[in-house]
């Protein structure tokens, strides 16, 4: 006999362990499916653009092109900072755009795959891993980008890059952290992605992407205290000068985000059949 | 009402019978009001996560319930048909037991694998090759990439898109995608299948060839449950049946008697009940052409007027008429078609004086024609009669645009399309020794 399957009203966080074992089932079954919604995916979405995956290297490229010229007007200060100020912007917004991308993931693949969601039972983690997927492979191509930058700006490197990945995936884990805790709200209400988009917006002001950290006011302070700085700073401090500044805080906001991302992962299982029965039919 | 909402009210039961799926007492309740759906689920997610009682078992304001209280059972290698009209709660009960959504009370239990065949072609991505799409569609559906890689061709040559297969999906004819999506679903080769009226699509050639495929899965012990309007696919691939009325189990049995119950609902219910007899107010003299149609109806072998008419019984369809003065060469046309149903389209039966070469001469007064039928040919179901009184087949003095009735079954006419008199007899020779 194949084993039973109950559905029943009552919230499975009252079995626990029933609920354990349904979500390491479920993480080992949607492996094979991530990873085919992974390769569609990425494969629709070169196909139908004209640039590929040049569309990868031109936000940091123009980034920096922008702020490079602000700069030398002297339109802006920044104070100085461990390498070349372009590399310096083109690299942060690379990692900046991997953040976001890693955010609004969960969100977006939520919501397209909302017809799909709504009539076959898979598991849902899979969409989340896909998107992860395509974060990393995204990432993979900017590194090709940041890799011609380091040698035309002979960025010094040390031993320590080898260690840049753990940082740069506890920063990703950060915005798939986020990007689930909401993705369920934003099927329901299209108020999450429009405030998602504002709130990037100001967040980006508030990250040391185009300038390095600063230590006084009540801007330092905001600075300190937004959670992506430290994983930002510490990815970037490993792959070019291998010192670290503050690690403190880069261990705290990476346990944090570790327990985080499995408490949001009980919570997206158990919200999801809700929504699914809020939007379909 | 409580009741089922626990896990204990049904035995597990391993030694009781073979149920695949077994249905207790389970409701679904939805709300009318779309902004106060969406604070309900905010609510209903809040209530989950916190751990309290969602008291799943009231209604809230604007809610009303889309299945109550349905119970019933699938055994393996069984086909169960699943009838009701749009809105009675059909798909709902499908996505509960599919798992897509939490049911409101009562509680569902799945031995084996299952398979929708509600999403065809779920995940498609219009840009993509119809080959990527396959294994695209078919993983979501719960097919490993070896698996997917055996029934590839079988997949493709089921659909029949050999041809087709490295276009994108977009190129594709509306029925291309359809056979693709059904195909990568039949092939998933599950032990349960749910198919909710996705045989609609392709033509006729190809949904026979569904239906054969589902004829195999059958023989090699599927079960299935079967949601389709078209009673005929029903009664041809289901023994038994259940009947869904505002999402209340309101019928189970078999096919048959499921069949012909929904179908008397359906078109002879409540306010399409048909009176036999229409009366008609008489004309004012300057609208009157000097021979009006006062009333119809029908008579019995009694001459008794008939309430209701049953397929072969025998009756008389009468007609009366007031002369003002009067005529010669009068006759009857009358055409009559069905109200309703996929076969509405047309007149089914016309009848007339002219081709008969019946004509009345007429006096001044009243009078009935009669037209006798030994048997009512009709099939069960809503009608609609136009009736035309003229002269000389040329000129028309009234007409009755639509006097509707009624017939109901006599209880021995499932799957016929009219009523066929009979009588049967056996002849037999003795051996010669």
């Amino acid at each position: 006999m194949p084993p039973e399957i109950v559905y029943t009203p009552e919230s499975l966080l009252k079995r626990p362990h029933l609920l354990a074992h349904l979500m390491w089932r479920d993480l080992l079954a949607s492996r094979e499916l991530a990873w085919r919604l992974m390769v569609r995916d990425i494969n629709a979405q070169y196909r139908q653009a004209f640039l590929g995956i040049i569309w990868a290297f031109l936000p940091p490229i123009v980034m920096a092109a922008g702020f490079t010229l602000a700069k030398d007007a002297n339109v802006i200060t920044v104070s100085e900072t461990d390498i070349p100020y372009p590399a310096y912007v083109m690299f942060s917004t690379a990692l900046w755009q991997t953040f976001v991308e890693a955010l609004n993931g969960p969100i977006q693949a939520v919501t397209i795959a909302k017809p799909m969601l709504a009539r076959v039972n898979f598991p849902r983690e899979a969409l989340i891993l896909a998107k992860l997927g395509e974060v990393g492979f995204n990432f993979g191509v900017k590194l090709i980008l940041i890799v011609a930058l380091f040698l035309w700006f002979q960025v010094p490197v040390s031993w320590m890059v080898i260690l840049t990945p753990v940082a740069l995936i506890h920063l990703i884990l950060l915005g798939t952290l986020l990007g689930i805790l909401l993705a369920p709200l934003g099927v329901l209400y299209q108020d999450v992605s429009k405030g998602l988009t504002m709130l990037t917006g100001f967040w980006l002001f508030i990250t040391p992407v185009v300038y390095p950290i600063p230590k006084e006011g009540i801007f330092g302070l905001l600075v300190r205290l937004n959670p992506v700085t430290p994983l930002l700073v510490t990815t970037r401090e490993l792959a070019t000068t291998g010192v670290i500044s503050d690690a403190g805080s880069f261990w705290l906001v990476s346990a944090l985000t570790l327990l985080g991302l499995i408490f949001t992962w009980v919570m997206f299982r158990l919200a999801m059949p809700y929504v699914i029965e809020r939007v379909s039919s | 009402m409580a009741v089922g909402i626990t896990q204990q009210t049904v035995p597990t039961s391993s030694q009781q019978d073979d149920a695949v799926i077994v249905v207790d007492q389970v409701s679904k309740k939805f709300c009318r009001d779309l902004r106060r759906s969406l604070f309900y689920g905010i609510q209903d997610i809040a209530a989950d996560l916190g751990g309290w009682r969602r008291k799943s078992e009231f209604l809230r304001q604007d809610e009303f319930w889309a299945l109550q209280n349905v119970s019933f059972r699938l055994h393996r290698g069984e086909a169960l048909g699943l009838v009701g009209t749009n809105g009675a709660g059909k798909s709902t009960l499908l996505r509960i037991i599919s798992g897509l959504i939490k049911p409101d009370t009562g509680c569902v239990r799945i031995r084996g694998r299952l398979a929708p065949l509600i999403a065809l072609g779920a995940g498609f991505n219009p840009i993509l090759t119809g080959r990527e799409n396959i294994y695209a569609n078919m993983s979501i559906l719960g097919v490993s990439t070896q698996e997917i890689k055996k029934r590839f061709d079988q997949v493709v040559e089921f659909a029949e898109i050999w041809e087709a297969i490295d276009a994108p999906v977009q190129t594709y004819s509306s029925g291309m995608a359809a056979r693709l999506g059904f195909a990568c679903a039949i092939y998933t080769e599950p032990e349960i299948l749910l198919i909710d009226e996705v045989l609609a699509v392709g033509d006729a050639r190809f949904k026979a060839k569904c239906y054969r495929r589902l004829y195999e899965l059958r023989k090699k012990g599927t079960s299935f449950i079967l949601v389709n309007h078209n009673p005929q696919a029903i009664l041809n691939t289901c023994d038994s049946a259940i009947y869904l009325s505002q999402g209340k189990l309101v019928a189970s049995s078999d096919a048959e008697t499921i069949i012909s119950q929904y179908e008397e609902d359906l078109f002879l219910n409540g306010a399409e009940r048909y009176p036999c007899k229409l009366d008609l107010p008489p004309k004012p003299p300057e609208e009157s052409l000097g021979l009006d149609v006062t009333s119809l109806f029908f008579r019995g072998t009694q001459s008794e007027i008939l309430e209701s008419l049953r397929s072969g019984q025998a009756l008389s369809f009468c007609v009366v008429c007031q002369a003002r003065q009067a005529f010669s060469g009068i006759t009857l046309h009358l055409s009559i078609s069905k109200i309703g149903g996929e076969d509405s389209v047309g007149t089914i039966l016309y009848l007339s004086g002219d081709n008969d070469n019946i004509f009345f001469d007429m006096p001044a007064g009243s009078h009935e024609i009669q037209l006798q039928l030994p048997y009512l040919g009709l099939e069960p179901g809503a009608y609609t009669m136009k009736v035309k009184l003229k002269k000389d087949s040329i000129y028309s003095f009234d007409v009755v645009e639509s006097f509707r009735f009624t017939v109901t079954a006599d209880g021995k006419m499932s799957k016929c399309r009219f009523y066929q008199p009979r009588s049967w007899q056996l002849v037999s020779s003795p051996l010669q020794s």
